[in-house]
C-alpha cells in the first residue's frame, strides 16, 4: 500500500479533490493508493513519517524540510487532463524509483 | 429558504447570490460575511478565518488556462468548523480585486468572480470544488462568459441551477 498526504490550507476542499483523484488515477495506474487529506498546519515531522509522498497545492513551508518526496499536485485541481497528467507521471516516476508498492 | 429538493438545488440559495462593488478583499469578505451570518448560513468567526486563510492560503483561480477570455475566479472558503451549511456562494465583482493564485501564492492576478465554497460535510457528498471545476470547463464557452457577465442575481441562480453538475 501506498500511502500519500495531500494538503491544502483548510483541509475542506482542495485537499480532498486531491485525494480523490490520486487514488482513483493511481488505481487506474495498477497502483495501491491510499491518500489522506490534512490542514498544513496540522503537518509535523513524524506525521510525514507515516507517507511515502507529500502532495500539497503548492510549494508549502512547513518550517522543516519534508523527509519525503513532495510533488505539488494543484494542476489536478483543474479536473483537465492535460493539467492533471503532469502531476500524476511525478507521482508515478516516484512510486517506479523508490520500488513502492 | 427551505425550497429545495434536488442536489444541485441544495447547493445554491436564491438568497445567497450577491453582486458587489467592492474594491478589496477584506471590504469584500466583510460584506458577505455579514450577510451570509445574518442567514445563519457561517458562524461569527467566519470572517475572521476567511481573511487569514485567504492570506495565508490563497484561492484564486487562473481561468486563462481554461479560456483566455474568461475571467479569473476564486474559491474562497475556511475549514469546515466555521459554516452550519454545504452551499456555494456566488458573487459577481463589479471590480476586479486582487487574489493569490491557488496553485502558486506568489503570484496575483485580478478576479472577477467567486464561488465561495462554504463546506461542513467535506467527506459526505461528492466533492464541492470538483463540480465548480467541472461546471468551468465543460459548461458551453459562450454561455459561461454572458453568465460571467451577468449584474442579475435571479439569472446567475438560474444558470448556475440549469447548467451545473450536468
Amino acid at each position: 500500500m501506498i500511502k500519500i498526504l495531500a494538503a491544502c490550507g483548510a483541509g475542506v476542499n482542495s485537499s480532498h479533490q486531491i485525494k480523490d483523484a490520486l487514488e482513483k488515477e493511481m488505481g487506474n495506474r495498477g497502483y495501491e493508493v491510499k491518500a489522506d487529506a490534512v490542514m498544513v498546519k496540522d503537518i509535523n515531522e513524524d506525521m510525514l513519517k507515516n507517507y511515502d509522498i507529500f502532495t500539497p497545492i503548492a510549494k508549502t513551508d512547513l518550517g522543516f524540510e519534508p523527509s519525503i518526496p513532495v510533488v505539488d499536485a494543484g494542476p489536478i485541481l483543474y479536473r483537465m487532463p492535460a493539467m492533471a497528467k503532469p502531476v500524476y507521471d511525478a507521482v508515478e516516476k516516484i512510486i517506479k524509483e523508490k520500488g513502492l508498492s | 429558504m427551505n425550497m429545495t429538493s434536488t442536489t444541485q438545488d441544495s447547493l445554491f440559495s436564491p438568497e445567497a447570490v450577491y453582486i458587489s462593488s467592492a474594491t478589496s478583499q477584506d471590504e469584500l469578505f466583510s460584506e458577505i460575511a455579514a450577510k451570509l451570518l445574518a442567514r445563519d448560513f457561517v458562524k461569527p468567526a467566519f470572517l475572521d478565518n476567511l481573511m487569514q486563510r485567504e492570506k495565508d492560503y490563497p484561492t484564486g483561480v487562473d481561468m486563462s488556462v481554461v479560456s483566455a477570455d474568461y475571467p479569473n475566479i476564486a474559491i474562497p472558503h475556511t475549514e469546515g468548523e466555521f459554516v452550519n451549511v454545504r452551499k456555494i456562494v456566488p458573487i459577481k465583482l463589479l471590480t476586479p480585486i486582487d487574489f493569490g493564485n491557488m496553485i502558486d501564492p506568489s503570484q496575483k492576478f485580478p478576479v472577477s468572480f467567486l464561488f465561495m465554497i462554504l463546506n461542513n460535510d467535506p467527506e459526505g457528498q461528492a466533492n464541492v470544488l470538483a463540480q465548480i471545476m467541472d461546471f468551468l470547463t465543460t459548461t458551453n464557452h459562450n454561455q459561461l462568459l454572458a453568465f460571467f457577465k451577468s449584474k442579475d442575481t435571479n439569472a446567475v441562480y438560474q444558470f448556475l441551477n440549469s447548467n451545473f453538475n450536468k
